[in-house]
C-alpha cells in the first residue's frame, strides 16, 4: 500500500516525462542515425559508412580553426557581458532619478531579434556608407573611414562587441533579480559593523550573488556557443574563413555545400560539448539549492 | 482573390452535392511548380501565365510556389528528402549535375519536339545537357560586361579600355580624381570567384583544365590575380576589397565613386532608376590573351519523381510562347533564350542590353561538376588571402588547386 503510494506521483509524471523524452530525444537520435551514413546531396539516406563522417571532420583544418574560434567566441562574448552587466545591475538596482527609464533602455536591445539587431549593424559598419564612420569623422576621431570588416581580426573583434551588446539586457536582468532578493539585514548589520560601500560588494554582495552570476555563466555560454545569426548576417565567417566558428561552419556545410553527414556529425559534437555545459548547470544548481536561501530564490 | 477562389470551390461543391453523386466531378491536373523569385515582378508574371493557361486547359491547374533564390535549394532539399517534390522548378544550373547525378531530373528529350528544340539558342542549351541528355530548358540568362563611368573617364581625360594594359593605365589616370576609386573590386561573399574569373578567362586561363584538374595553378592564373593584388596594393580600388559585397561595389558605382566595374544586366534598371543622371557605357571585358564573358543560365527541370509529367510539360510549352518570353526577359532585365526573342529590335539595337550580348558568342559558363558550391567557395577563401596580403599568390593558387582537385576527387 506504502509503495503504491510512492509510486503514485512518478506515475503521473511519467506522460509528460514521455513527451519530453520523445521531443528532446528524437531529433538527436535522428542526427546520431544521420552522422552515421552516408547522406546524398538532398538529404536522403544511402546506407551506413561507419565513422567516415566524423574521420572526415577530424582531418579537416578549417573544422579545428572553427573550434577554437568557437572557443575565444564564447569565452570573449560570456566574459565581456558578465564584466559589463554586473555594474550596469548595479547601478540600476540603486534608486534614482529615471531609473525605470534606464532599464528600458537597457533592456531594449532585447525586443528586437538578433538577425535584424545583425543586419542594422552590418549597415552601421559599411566602410563608405556607413552610419559609425560618418559619426567618427563628424566628431574628427578619424581622419580616413575604418574598414570594420574587411580584415577577419578586426571583423572578429567587433562582432564579439555586438555579441556582448545583445547579451547584456537578458545578463542584468539575471543581476538585477539577484539582487533585489538580497537580505537587507545583512547590509545594515554591515553597516553598523562600519562597513563601507566597496566593503559591502567585496564581502557580502558578490558572495551572495554567487550562484546568479554561475547561472548567468552556464545560460549565456549555451545561447553564445550556438548563436548564428550576428557572425552569419555581418560576414558569412569570411574574410577566408577568419570569422567562422562552429555552427556557421556547419550551416555552410549543410546548406552551401550539400555535406548533410558531415554536419550532423559536427553537430553532434556541439551537442556533446554542451552537454558538458548542462551537466555543470545541474550541479551547481543542485549546490545552490544545498546552501539554500537566495539561491533558492533563483531556482524558482 | 484567395477568398473568390474558396466561394468558387465551395460554390461548385455544393452543385455536385446537388446533382448527386451521378455528375462527373471533373478531376484537375495539379501541377506543382516551385518558382524561383527574381525579383518582386516574377510571382505576378508566373500568376499570370498560369492563369492564362488553365483558361485553355481548364482541366489542369498549377499551384505556384515562389521561393527566394537565397533559400531555394534548401527548399528543394528538405521537399525532397521528404518525399514532397514539385513537379518541375526553376533551378540553378550550376545545381543540375546534381540533381542529375541523383536521379532526380528528368530527361526531357522525349518531350522535346525539334521543333520546340529550335527555338532555343544553342550556347544556352549547352550547359543543360549531360552525358548527352537534356536535363532541362534554359529559362533565364545573362552575361557579365565592364561598366565604366563616362564623366570620370572625361574629368581623368582617357579612353574606355579594350585591354588589360590599357585597363591599368587608365586606372592610373582615373586614380587621380579626388573622392574616387579607379576599379571596383569586389572581395566579400557571393560571386567573389566570379569577379577573378573575369580576368581569369581573358588572361587565357581556365576554372578547369583539359584533362579536369583545377587551372588555378597555371601562369595564366597567377598573372589575373597579381594584376588585381597590383592594382590594391596601388590604391587602384576601393581599400579593403574584403569588405565590399556585389551590392556594396554596385552602390558605389551608383554614386558616381567608381570609374570601373564589372556587372551584369538587372544593374541597368536600378541605374535608370536610383542614378538617372549617371552617364555609363557598357564595354566588353578587357582583353589578354582571349576574349571572354561569364553566360550564367537557370534551368528548368522536371522532377523523375512527377506524376504528371505530360500536363506540366503541356503547360511547359506554353510558357515558352514568344510572347510570354518576351514579357519575362523585358520585365526582368534577361537576355533572351529563344531565338525569336532575341531578334527583336530591343535585343540588338538597345546599347546597354547590346554591349551584354555582344559577348554571347564567346561566353564561358561555370562548369557543370559536382561539389561546384564548395569548390566556388575554396576559390572566394584563396583570393581573399591574397587580397588581405595573407598568403603569396602563387602559393595562395597552388595550395587551392590542390585544395579543389581534392574535392574532385582527382
Amino acid at each position: 500500500m506504502k509503495s503504491a503510494l510512492r509510486s503514485t506521483p512518478l506515475l503521473m509524471i511519467v506522460p509528460s516525462l514521455l513527451l519530453a523524452m520523445f521531443i528532446i530525444g528524437y531529433p538527436i537520435i535522428d542526427l546520431a542515425w544521420t552522422s552515421l551514413q552516408e547522406v546524398s546531396r538532398f538529404g536522403q539516406l544511402r546506407g551506413f559508412n561507419g565513422w567516415d563522417n566524423f574521420a572526415e571532420v577530424f582531418s579537416d583544418p578549417l573544422f579545428y580553426g572553427s573550434l577554437w574560434r568557437t572557443v575565444i567566441w564564447t569565452v570573449a562574448v560570456v566574459g565581456g557581458t558578465l564584466l559589463l552587466s554586473l555594474p550596469i545591475a548595479l547601478i540600476l538596482n540603486d534608486e534614482f532619478y529615471g531609473r525605470g527609464l534606464a532599464r528600458v533602455i537597457i533592456m531594449l536591445p532585447w525586443a528586437i531579434s538578433l538577425t535584424m539587431t545583425a543586419v542594422v549593424w552590418r549597415w552601421g559598419l559599411n566602410g563608405r556608407a556607413g552610419l559609425l564612420n560618418a559619426t567618427l569623422m563628424d566628431l574628427h576621431l578619424i581622419a580616413e573611414p575604418v574598414e570594420w570588416l574587411a580584415t577577419a581580426p578586426m571583423a572578429f573583434a567587433t562582432e564579439i562587441l555586438i555579441g556582448i551588446l545583445v547579451s547584456i539586457p537578458f545578463t542584468t536582468t539575471i543581476f538585477l533579480g539577484g539582487l533585489s532578493s538580497m537580505p537587507q539585514d545583512a547590509y545594515e548589520a554591515s553597516m553598523v559593523d562600519g562597513a563601507k560601500r566597496w566593503d559591502q560588494l567585496r564581502y557580502l554582495t558578490l558572495p551572495l550573488m554567487r550562484p546568479f552570476i554561475n547561472i548567468a555563466i552556464v545560460l549565456n555560454v549555451i545561447y553564445v556557443f550556438n548563436s548564428l545569426p550576428i557572425i552569419w548576417v555581418m560576414t558569412e565567417g569570411g574574410p577566408a574563413n577568419g570569422t567562422d566558428i562552429l555552427v556557421t561552419y556547419l550551416y555552410k556545410l549543410a546548406f552551401r555545400f550539400g555535406q548533410l553527414g558531415k554536419a550532423s556529425a559536427i553537430s553532434l559534437i556541439m551537442f556533446g560539448v554542451l552537454l558538458v555545459f548542462t551537466i555543470i548547470y545541474v550541479v551547481m544548481v543542485m549546490r545552490a539549492e544545498d546552501d539554500g536561501g537566495a539561491a533558492g530564490e533563483a531556482s524558482k | 482573390m484567395m477568398f473568390q477562389k474558396w466561394k468558387a470551390l465551395a460554390f461548385s461543391a455544393i452543385a455536385a452535392g446537388l446533382l448527386g453523386a451521378a455528375a462527373p466531378v471533373q478531376a484537375q491536373t495539379q501541377v506543382n511548380f516551385t518558382v524561383a523569385e527574381y525579383s518582386s515582378k516574377t510571382g505576378p508574371y508566373f500568376e499570370e501565365v498560369a492563369a492564362a493557361f488553365e483558361k485553355q486547359n481548364p482541366d489542369i491547374h498549377i499551384n505556384l510556389q515562389v521561393v527566394p533564390w537565397d533559400t531555394l535549394l534548401q527548399r528543394l532539399t528538405t521537399d525532397i528528402a521528404g518525399g514532397t517534390a514539385p513537379d518541375i522548378s526553376i533551378i540553378g544550373t550550376r545545381w543540375l549535375l546534381d540533381f542529375a547525378g541523383q536521379g532526380i531530373a528528368e530527361p526531357v528529350d522525349a518531350y522535346l519536339t525539334p521543333e520546340f528544340k529550335s527555338t532555343f539558342i544553342d550556347t544556352f542549351m549547352a550547359p543543360s545537357v549531360i552525358d548527352g541528355k537534356i536535363m532541362g530548358l534554359p529559362v533565364a540568362a545573362s552575361a557579365r560586361a565592364m561598366m565604366v563611368n563616362m564623366d570620370l573617364f572625361d574629368k581623368a581625360g582617357v579612353k574606355p579600355p579594350t585591354n588589360w594594359d590599357e585597363f591599368y593605365a587608365a586606372a592610373k589616370k582615373l586614380a587621380a580624381v579626388p573622392d574616387t576609386f579607379a576599379f571596383g573590386l569586389q572581395g566579400k561573399e557571393i560571386e567573389t570567384d566570379a569577379y577573378y574569373y573575369y580576368s581569369l578567362w581573358t588572361h587565357g586561363g581556365d576554372i578547369l583544365k583539359a584533362d579536369g584538374t583545377s587551372g588555378l595553378d597555371t601562369p595564366e592564373a597567377l598573372e589575373a590575380v597579381k594584376l588585381y593584388k597590383t592594382m590594391i596594393d596601388e590604391g587602384l580600388t576601393q581599400p579593403s576589397p574584403t569588405n565590399y559585397t556585389r551590392e556594396d561595389v554596385f552602390n558605389m558605382f551608383k554614386q558616381g565613386k567608381l570609374g570601373m566595374i564589372f556587372t551584369f544586366p538587372m544593374l541597368i534598371p536600378q541605374i535608370k532608376a536610383e542614378a538617372p543622371d549617371l552617364h555609363y557605357q557598357i564595354l566588353p571585358f578587357p582583353e589578354g590573351k582571349a576574349k571572354a564573358t561569364y553566360g550564367v543560365t537557370d534551368t528548368l527541370m522536371v522532377f523523375s519523381s512527377s506524376k504528371v509529367k505530360d500536363a506540366a510539360w503541356k503547360f511547359i510549352e506554353f510558357a515558352y510562347k514568344d510572347e510570354w518570353r518576351s514579357k519575362f526577359d523585358h520585365g526582368e532585365g534577361f537576355l533572351p533564350v529563344t531565338k525569336n526573342v532575341a531578334a527583336e529590335p530591343y535585343y540588338t539595337t538597345d546599347p546597354d542590353i547590346a554591349g551584354f550580348a555582344a559577348g554571347l558568342p564567346y561566353a564561358k559558363f561555370a562548369p557543370t561538376i559536382a561539389n561546384w558550391e564548395e569548390i566556388a567557395d575554396t576559390t572566394v577563401r584563396t583570393m581573399q588571402q591574397i587580397y588581405l596580403g595573407q598568403v603569396a599568390p602563387e602559393e595562395a593558387l597552388k595550395g587551392a588547386a590542390a585544395e579543389i582537385n581534392k574535392i574532385r576527387g582527382l
